[in-house]
């Protein structure tokens, strides 16, 4: 196995030693042991990423690609590891690498060294803070056990080869989702959340597992590249005809690129599934940190990454109008909600909104260089916001903070960074992290709009610009919000502000987060790394199908040739690109500073403005229906909840009338016939058994009477009766 | 007057009668034992009466199967008296007397 492969495997295997680990002897290490230990074993999946990187980067070997059956090089811009295994036999396949096989595989490219990189370096960091944070819970190790296994199963998310095996770890980290959202089971609020964010989990799975259906009814189980080599023309949106003469129709594509996406409305809380997010708060920070922002809701944006070359247009518009839906609705509530997490929440629904709406919009690279850059700095965040409530003693009401600055220096500094990089910081082209990825999905969105506009679609196309752009404002508002109600002005809660005191432990990932936070757009080289994800994947897949363009199809233009031989590329040709940069300049250039000043001015003394601003008719009502997240909740409790309700109390009438009724006859009929049998039980079969056993018991008594037991008795009667027949016998022969 | 088998017969059915009545009469069971053995040696003097006096000889040689079943008879005699009284130590052991009237725990 080549090097940086068996190197990542590693790494996904360590978490699930540490999880073996401490689920066998965690309670007996105890705190702060287990932690440790688990700190330890993502750290070094962290090193093996590192060391992964480093190798993939000076690509030095070749492999033998069992699928192609030569040695091909690996490496950045070369090629990908593509390793498929066979594991299951399940009869004739339809395109198989192993006829007759499930396959499983490693699938290793440039994106799949970034995500490791990023899940491995966030895992690490928020398994520190959680050593300080989680420090007085009688469930330490439970929760380090937990992590463990969540990180195997994100790290085996990205490294699997087929969509089967994405699905399996898929279910494997809504699984530790569950768990760790309902860590503190104890409370009615936590338990609920869990409930709710794994049913909400399931509507959306149940979408993928129809999508991947249809795909396997097509192709079976195919690594990743066979899929896209196979099926690299549904961005042209005509059918498909495979090599065994079966038509795969454009229109069961695109159910099928919707129903795989529906997995990813699920797990990146989408609209209309993005109810379970703003609940899954109720777990304990540093998760909310690691999955609930920078990892597994990110797994949907993988994952439609990964099925990118699949998408036909119309599938890529439901992808977009549904990126565009979420990111406007949730930084539209972020603004209203008070609690902290709330707010951090509802960031991340919109920038995942932003992330999905750029892979709608056919920008591969922006929405996953967004992914690993939201990542930085919405763990930090996250941190940030433990940080707070740990100083606060449990609190999360923005009302009652103020003036934390004072307390928590450290934590209110690199809060304040992470707010300026997910606002779009920048002073003369040079940026925060979220600068250049935000640019890179709003130049696209841009340039999207010019092509949709040229190729005669209708104007409501630049909605997909002009929604994302009036949000950059809004984004960069609220967050600022968020920083001021907590750290600036005076306190508003003269206890609270008090008894607030940073733990060391925690300072140190915050401060990492920062770093990142702010060099992750630049100087990682991670969009260039995505950009020879692209490279390599394209080479791979051009060497069996010489037109393959999966990765750049120039949607809406109805493209209806390839480019052949051209640079592959995820955007449309350069200069409707450099107009799309430019517009997108005009509008959100100085977005960041109208977001921040205006924050600033409003909130500089807590709610001394904006408090009076809200209680006037048309805002207050506004800001309650925000307040009560658009109303969402009720919505969905008065519908499906309700008709759940009216199913059960109906099946609950027909259970106890009829089922029950059936039952209750059944066992009347039963009792009836027993008593029945019961009487021929006792008078006919007793009265036989009885009767036979009382004819013994007299014959027995008449027998026994003459075996008086008396020896001479006996011989007498014997003489008297061999005397008897002799005289009879002397009779009968005299009187012959 | 010479002496035949009918004479034989009357004694061995003399010896006969008195170990019957021995049996029938006695409650000691050595009595028993000892109307069993009269019995037996009844038997006896008919088995080699008539042998004497019904083959006489097959080709000049005398045929000795009676006395030769007599003899068996006699061993066996003494085996059996040897088991029966056996039993009526343990008999003894058990109950502290011989009386066979006593041996009834078999009754049922």
């Amino acid at each position: 196995m080549p090097t940086p492969a068996l190197l990542l495997l590693i790494a996904t295997l360590l978490p699930l030693a540490s999880f073996t680990i401490l689920l066998f002897i965690g309670k007996r290490m105890g705190t702060p042991l287990a932690g440790v230990l688990a700190t330890l074993a993502i750290g070094g999946s962290f090193v093996c990423s590192m060391i992964a990187l480093m190798v993939w980067l000076n690509p030095s070997g070749q492999y033998f690609d069992p699928s192609r059956q030569t040695m091909i090089e690996w490496g950045a811009n070369k090629n990908p590891i593509n390793l498929p295994y066979q594991w299951v036999p399940i009869g004739p396949g339809i395109q198989q690498d192993h006829p007759n096989f499930m396959d499983v595989g490693i699938y290793v490219d440039s994106l799949t060294i970034v995500m490791f990189s990023m899940i491995t370096l966030v895992a690490t960091l928020v398994h520190i803070f959680s050593i300080g944070y989680m420090r007085e819970d009688p469930r330490f190790p439970r929760f380090f056990t937990y992590l463990g296994l969540f990180c195997f199963s994100m790290l085996g998310l990205v490294i699997g080869g087929t969509l089967l095996q994405l699905f399996i770890f898929w279910e494997l980290v809504g699984l530790c989702s569950y768990l760790l959202i309902g860590f503190w089971y104890e409370k009615k609020s936590a338990s609920n959340a869990a409930i709710k964010a794994f049913i909400t989990n399931r509507v959306g799975d149940f979408g993928f597992l129809i999508g991947f259906g249809i795909l396997f009814y097509h192709l079976g189980n195919v690594t990743l590249p066979k899929m896209w080599m196979l099926l690299g023309d549904a961005g042209f949106g005509h059918d498909i005809t495979l090599a065994s003469g079966v038509i795969f129709p454009a229109g069961l594509l695109t159910v099928m690129g919707v129903g795989l996406f529906f997995g990813a409305v699920g797990k990146s809380a989408q609209f209309p599934l993005h109810v379970w997010l703003p609940d899954a708060m109720e777990g304990p920070t540093p998760v909310s940190a690691l999955i609930h922002a920078a990892t597994m809701v990110a797994a949907g944006v993988y994952l439609v990454g990964r099925i990118f070359p699949i998408l036909t247009p119309g599938a890529k518009l439901f992808v977009a109008i549904t990126g565009v839906t979420t990111l406007t609705m949730a930084a539209l509530i972020a603004l209203a909600q008070t609690d902290i997490k709330k707010v951090l929440a509802y960031s991340t629904l919109s920038q995942l909104g932003y992330m999905i709406l750029a892979m709608g919009l056919g920008s591969w690279i922006g929405g996953l260089f967004h992914l690993i850059t939201h990542a930085f700095f919405k763990a930090l965040l996250f941190l940030g916001s433990g940080s707070v409530i740990h100083a606060a003693h449990h609190e999360q009401e923005l009302p009652q903070y103020g003036g934390l600055i004072r307390k928590i220096p450290v934590t209110g500094i690199t809060f304040g960074v992470a707010v300026l990089a997910i606002a779009g910081f920048s002073i003369a082209g040079w940026g925060f992290s979220g600068f250049y990825s935000k640019d890179m999905i709003l130049a696209h969105a841009g340039a999207f709009g010019y092509l949709a506009e040229s190729s005669g679609k209708s104007s409501a196309y630049w909605l997909f610009f002009y929604l994302p752009t009036i949000i950059a404002y809004v984004t960069a508002f609220y967050m600022t919000r968020c920083w001021m109600l907590t750290f600036a002005g005076k306190p508003r809660n003269q206890h609270l502000y008090d008894h607030a005191r940073e733990a060391p432990i925690m300072w140190a990932p915050l401060v990492a987060l920062a770093v990142l936070s702010v060099i992750g757009g630049k100087y990682l080289g991670v969009s260039e790394l995505l950009q020879s994800g692209i490279r390599e994947s394209t080479q791979y897949c051009r060497a069996v199908v010489p037109k393959f363009d999966g990765f750049g199809t120039a949607w809406p233009a109805e493209a209806t040739t390839t480019t052949e031989g051209a640079e592959p590329t995820a955007a449309a040709s350069s200069d409707i690109m450099e107009k799309g940069h430019e517009l997108m300049h005009h509008c959100v250039g100085w977005a960041w500073l109208v977001g921040i000043g205006l924050g600033v001015i409003i909130y500089w003394n807590g709610y001394s403005i904006a408090g009076p601003l809200t209680k006037f008719p048309p805002v207050n009502y506004v800001r309650i229906w925000l307040y009560r997240r658009m109303y969402f909740d009720e919505l969905y409790f008065s519908v499906f909840v309700a008709i759940v309700m009216a199913l059960s109390w109906l099946s609950a009438t027909f259970d106890k009338y009829i089922i029950d009724g059936i039952v209750n006859g059944v066992g009347g009929l039963v009792k009836r016939t027993a008593f029945l049998a019961g009487w021929n039980d006792r008078y006919v079969v007793d009265g036989a058994v009885n009767g036979v056993a009382t004819l013994s018991q007299e014959l027995g008594a008449a027998v026994r009477a003459p075996q008086t037991g008396r020896i001479r008795m006996y011989v007498t009667v014997l003489m008297v009766a061999i005397g008897l027949g002799l005289a009879g016998a002397i009779i009968v022969t005299l009187s012959r | 007057m010479e002496i035949g088998l009918t004479h034989f017969l009357i004694l061995a059915a003399f010896l006969f009668v008195c170990g019957i009545a021995s049996i029938m009469l006695k409650r000691n069971a050595i009595g028993i034992l000892m109307g069993v053995e009269l019995i037996l040696n009844a038997a006896n003097v008919n088995l080699v009466a008539f042998n004497r006096f019904s083959y006489g000889t097959i080709n000049g040689q005398p045929v000795l199967a009676g006395q030769v079943f007599a003899i068996f008879v006699i061993v066996l005699a003494a085996a059996e008296a040897a088991v029966a009284l056996a039993i009526f130590l343990n008999f003894y052991n058990n109950f502290a007397t011989i009386d066979v009237e006593r041996a009834q725990n078999l009754k049922g």
